[in-house]
């Protein structure tokens, strides 16, 4: 079984700054990751989504890679 | 009676406060020695808000993942760089959306975002937990050269038990 890499690493929030953490869990198109293949638990994963749209939204990350 | 009425209010605000970030991009034609000025009216903006400010960051120019585009008093214009930067602070929760409908009307701002979020600096603490995993690693590249010179010594014991082997 996967671990929860945040909780693994002591992340108890999920900076949208934190550009470098989030791209693990984009894919080569820069889609999110399903949570089956991050196995990020059902709370750190809704975290996660909106870190990587707020990212999104101030150009730190693509919305898609062509 | 005024003064305890007053402490009073000071208490409810400070129990509506919350911690709040605003993330921000701010034109790339505003030249380096200038951004000061602006990163300086934007805190003093908060403050003026009734804010305190809890941590922040000076704008720093970034290459951005996708052109952005604004319509700015009839002129539209494309950006593929921009300042970011991001100030943590604390505010009544009123207050905050008057601060919003501030900084819409900045022609300065490319895009920006006001977050609720925890006082605690987040960042760092990913940094340290990366740093410790990079230490992990030397110490066993270490180990390896000192299984070498244990080899080394082994050698000697043993060609010593041989002898004493074949002597009997």
């Amino acid at each position: 079984m996967k671990q929860d890499y945040f909780s693994a690493n002591n992340i108890k929030y999920i900076d949208y700054k934190d550009i470098e953490i989030l791209k693990k869990f984009l894919n080569p198109n820069g889609k999110i990751m399903n949570h089956k293949r991050t196995g990020v638990t059902s709370k750190n994963q809704r975290e996660l989504a909106s870190a990587i749209k707020h990212a999104r939204f101030l150009g730190l990350l693509p919305f898609m890679v062509k | 009676m005024e003064s305890m009425q007053d402490a009073e209010k000071e208490v409810e605000q400070n129990a509506n406060s919350r911690v709040y970030e605003l993330g921000y991009l701010l034109v790339p034609t505003i030249k380096e020695e200038d951004i000061v000025i602006s990163y300086g009216n934007l805190k003093e903006l908060i403050l003026s808000f009734g804010g305190e400010i809890v941590s922040d960051e000076m704008p720093k120019i970034i290459s951005l993942a996708y052109t952005m585009r604004k319509v700015a008093s009839n002129v539209r214009s494309k950006f593929n760089t921009a300042y970011f930067g991001w100030i943590k602070f604390t505010m009544n929760a009123q207050k905050v959306l008057e601060l919003k409908k501030k900084i819409d009307l900045d022609p300065n701002f490319v895009r920006f975002f006001i977050l609720k979020t925890a006082k605690e600096n987040t960042i760092a603490a990913k940094r340290f937990v990366r740093g410790n995993m990079v230490h992990r690693k030397s110490p066993t590249i270490k180990r390896s050269g000192d299984n070498k010179e244990v080899i080394s010594i082994n050698k000697d014991e043993i060609d010593k038990e041989i002898d004493a082997m074949v002597a009997v």
